[in-house]
């Protein structure tokens, strides 16, 4: 199966400090591919560039065939790829309907269309009101977005990115700020969202392991900007030594798990 | 609701000239002037989020649009003059919104306050062109081909050419309202709430930008030529920044979070200055301490006042 | 050669003033992040003051030689007004950047009466009392004294400045207060008196400025907003909150202006607010700071 996004050797460095040193990696259909790492190993800026924002110093990243180096966040969602993030972006005085909406809109191409009022668009409010109800916001349609709850701002913003209808989703620590009761209902929510909206693959960037271990398919290990491993889950939680690298004092849960 | 309250101010505003004597009436020209101009530039600043201080620029070409289309070329047409000023007003938009819509929200207040002033000094000085200070005269124009010789000026202004504009308004406020409501006010409301985010929805911001930049100026553009006509002069004070500031503040007063905020702060500001003007000559300080009392206490302006009381009229 | 030269000279003098006025706006926006659009109104009213405060000493009876100290003191006296608008600027601290830009502006239009209303639409000016100090001459080069001993004033001033905000005790706490507010109130800082300080300081470094350009141009109605324009291009090209990045964009905007007004003398006006726009729209990318998106 060819990749859908995909690095090869790619290097970024700031001056002299090189943060990411050589990655290649390859993500390809139906994978959820976990990325982990500890803070400082090169996560985000690798996140950047298989994201666009970021054009590596050297090596090439590409999506769906085509250099994504550097492209930009507009470019990136209309071919196709979104991204969640971990600090909560939102529409303050948007409400979620609204919000959703601007996601849509963009990804049927109807942005240039200056006389038709969106309110009275079918297509568009139905899709609008599939993707709350995915998440669990359809209650809140009319609400403005300032005024939801931390939770709530959260899956309004993996709720908009979904609404792009993207081919691969990247999110972002999306559980952080979740309540841990809450953190498997929200996981399974968007992996089974995904599946139905036809995402084709889910990059996930997460700490807390237990998700990890429990939704990925393969799981990449960032350390010092390299790839310290890149393993299914079961691979990867029975070796001892990446285990003590990454995960660290975890080791005896995960070891009776698997 | 709302389309009640509407059509209600329409008819007001058509019952107007058998109400008003002729002094009020034209204050109530400028105020519709003001009014269709504030839709566009609302449109750039209310919805937006993009405050500029050189849209006199925009209203300034729209009358000297029609100064030089009656008085130097011969054509009395009003419809050709709209439309030269939205031509001209579009086109200079294009290059000055590309330069600026670069810019963070101060800096974009300040390009846009020296665009403004440029194109002032340019009134200015090149007086072989364009009148110098005085200006150019505006001829009086035929509306839909029709001359209407037999009425005085006065009597000219306050009836066909009144009723004329009231239309516009109307036309140009129902056009301005879909704007608004469109999947493109949709994306425009994204990139003032947060820009980052509404990119990262496959939002093309400048470009939205832009549009609502070269939008703003056509409905200004608008504006000038009904008030160049309605004084019969185009001069170069138009494109000074207190006539920018004057734009500024008429949005604010009226309430820029609102869509019918800027026509309130328009017929507001019309008659706030007639009134001020005859009490003192240093008016734009009254001007100034009244913005300074809107920022600190009642920001959301004269439309967010009447929602307000609205809220507690209904809970009562 | 000669005409370059002058045009030099004449850039550098602009550009000392200049200096002043976006070092006094850097302070504040770096300690209070308040974008100040009536700097241009300081500096016509240290323009303005200046002239009527020597004006008054000559007629008093003051050697005309002294009419520099004056002028200084003169510039600072009425900065002193800082505190007042700094207390109208509290109601914005923490709102929208519209509503800063709005209240400044608010304080530009009034400043346009205050100013028409004291000294008259006219134009003010000093004659010639610019000449008092006589000139400099390097060869066949001549210099009014007085235009070099502003520019070394304004290299003292912004020496002065750089080694108040790194060597006092006040500098500190004021740097510490610009990157951490709360830290700084954590710490015991009387951040309302430090805010007062500042934005002084930066009223008055704007007024000092136009006091001291004021006897080799007229104090003028226009000034407010063709200084605001011009101060902000020297921000762009430095970076909001460089100073080192305030000289060198003081000494762009300042030679270019003097090169276009002596190239182009009767479009003065123009050619300023041309020059600014050039400067805002090559700016180089990544010069100091960021003022584009």
């Amino acid at each position: 199966m060819s990749a859908l996004l995909e690095t090869v050797d790619v290097r970024m460095a700031y001056g002299p400090f090189l943060a990411l040193d050589g990655i290649t990696l390859a993500i390809s259909e139906g994978e959820l591919v976990s990325i982990v790492g500890p803070n400082g190993a090169g996560k985000t800026t690798l996140v950047n560039v298989l994201t666009g924002l970021l054009a590596p110093t050297s090596g090439v990243v590409r999506f769906k065939g085509s250099d994504i180096a550097g492209v930009g966040p507009v470019t990136l969602a209309q071919r196709g790829m979104a991204r969640a993030f971990q600090l909560v972006h939102v529409f303050p005085c948007m409400t979620v309907a609204e919000t959703i909406a601007v996601a849509v809109v963009s990804q049927s191409g109807k942005s240039m269309r200056f006389f038709a009022p969106v309110r009275e668009d079918a297509a568009v409010n139905r899709r609008v009101r599939e993707v709350a109800e995915i998440f669990g916001l359809e209650r809140k349609l009319a609400t403005e977005a300032r005024l939801l709850s931390q939770g709530e701002k959260k899956l309004l913003d993996i709720a908009s990115a979904f609404a792009l209808a993207p081919e691969v989703i990247l999110l972002d620590e999306p559980t952080s700020g979740v309540s841990s009761a809450d953190k498997h209902a929200l996981m399974r929510n968007v992996v089974d969202a995904a599946r139905k909206a036809g995402v084709k693959a889910i990059i996930l960037v997460e700490h807390d392991m237990d998700l990890v271990a429990e939704y990925s398919t393969r799981i990449v290990a960032i350390q010092a900007g390299r790839v310290l491993a890149d393993r299914p889950p079961a691979e990867f939680f029975a070796d001892p030594g990446i285990i003590a690298a990454i995960v660290g004092k975890r080791v005896g849960r995960l070891a009776k798990e698997h | 609701m709302r389309a009640g309250l509407v059509v209600a101010a329409v008819a007001v505003l058509l019952a107007l000239p058998h109400v008003l004597g002729p002094y009020y009436m034209t204050l109530v020209l400028p105020a519709i002037a003001y009014g269709i101009a504030l839709l566009g530039y609302n449109l750039l600043f209310g919805y937006g989020g993009l405050l500029s201080f050189g849209h006199a620029l925009f209203v300034a070409i729209g009358a000297y649009c029609a100064a030089v289309l009656s008085t130097r070329l011969g054509i009395r047409s009003f419809e050709a003059m709209l439309l030269a000023a939205g031509a001209a007003a579009v086109a200079v938009s294009i290059p000055v919104g590309l330069l600026s819509v670069r810019y963070v929200k101060i800096f974009f207040g300040i390009l846009t306050l020296a665009f403004g002033m440029l194109f002032h000094s340019f009134l200015f000085k090149f007086y072989n062109i364009t009148g110098g200070d005085t200006g150019i005269h505006v001829s009086r124009p035929s509306l839909f081909g029709r001359d209407f010789a037999d009425l005085g000026q006065i009597a000219f202004l306050v009836g066909p050419f009144y009723y004329y504009c009231v239309g516009l308004l109307v036309a140009l406020g129902f056009a301005m309202w879909r704007i608004v409501h469109s999947p493109f006010g949709l994306h425009l409301v994204a990139t003032r709430e947060n820009r980052r985010k509404s990119e990262y929805l496959g939002v093309r911001v400048r470009l939205f930008r832009l549009i609502a930049f070269a939008i703003s100026a056509l409905y200004c553009s608008v504006g000038g030529v009904i008030l160049a006509v309605n004084t019969g002069q185009a001069d170069p004070e138009l494109a000074y920044w207190t006539h920018s500031g004057d734009l500024v503040f008429m949005t604010v007063l009226g309430g820029f979070a609102s869509f019918f905020g800027p026509i309130i702060g328009a017929f507001t500001f019309v008659l706030l200055k007639a009134q001020l003007t005859g009490m003192t000559d240093y008016w734009r300080f009254w001007l100034g301490v009244i913005l300074l009392a809107i920022v600190i206490l009642f920001p959301r302006g004269i439309a967010g006042l009447g929602r307000d009381l609205w809220a507690r009229v209904r809970k009562a | 050669m000669i005409a370059f030269l002058d045009v030099v000279i004449g850039g550098v003098f602009h550009a000392a003033v200049l200096f002043l006025v976006a070092a006094g706006l850097q302070l504040v926006f770096g300690v209070q992040k308040i974008v100040n659009l009536a700097c241009g109104s300081f500096y016509a009213l240290g323009a303005y003051f200046g002239v009527s405060a020597v004006t008054w000493a000559l007629g008093a009876g003051l050697p005309p030689a002294l009419f520099l100290p004056v002028l200084l003191a003169a510039g600072l006296a009425i900065g002193l007004i800082g505190p007042f608008i700094e207390a109208l600027l509290l109601t914005v601290y923490h709102r929208d950047e519209a509503f800063q830009l709005l209240l400044t502006f608010a304080l530009v239009l009034m400043f346009e009466d205050v100013l028409r209303y004291f000294w008259g639409a006219d134009p003010q000016q000093l004659g010639n009392l610019v000449m008092t100090y006589g000139t400099l001459s390097a060869g066949p080069l001549k210099v009014p004294t007085y235009n070099v001993l502003v520019i070394a004033a304004s290299i003292a001033i912004a020496a002065g400045l750089g080694a108040f905000l790194r060597r006092t005790r006040f500098g500190r706490i004021l740097r510490a207060t610009a990157e951490n507010r709360e830290m700084s109130l954590a710490l015991g800082v009387n951040v309302r008196w430090i805010y007062a300080s500042v934005f002084t300081l930066g009223t008055v470094l704007g007024t000092v400025g136009g006091a001291l350009v004021v006897p080799t141009a007229a104090a003028s109605l226009d000034m407010p907003v063709s200084l605001v324009v011009e101060a902000f291009a020297v921000v762009v090209i430095g970076g909001l909150g460089s100073m080192r990045g305030a000289l060198l964009g003081a000494l762009i905007v300042g030679l270019m202006r003097a090169a276009a007004i002596s190239w182009y003398s009767e479009l003065e006006m123009l050619s300023i607010y041309l020059v600014v726009i050039v400067v805002l729209v090559l700016r180089p990318a990544g010069l100091f700071g960021k003022p584009v998106e």
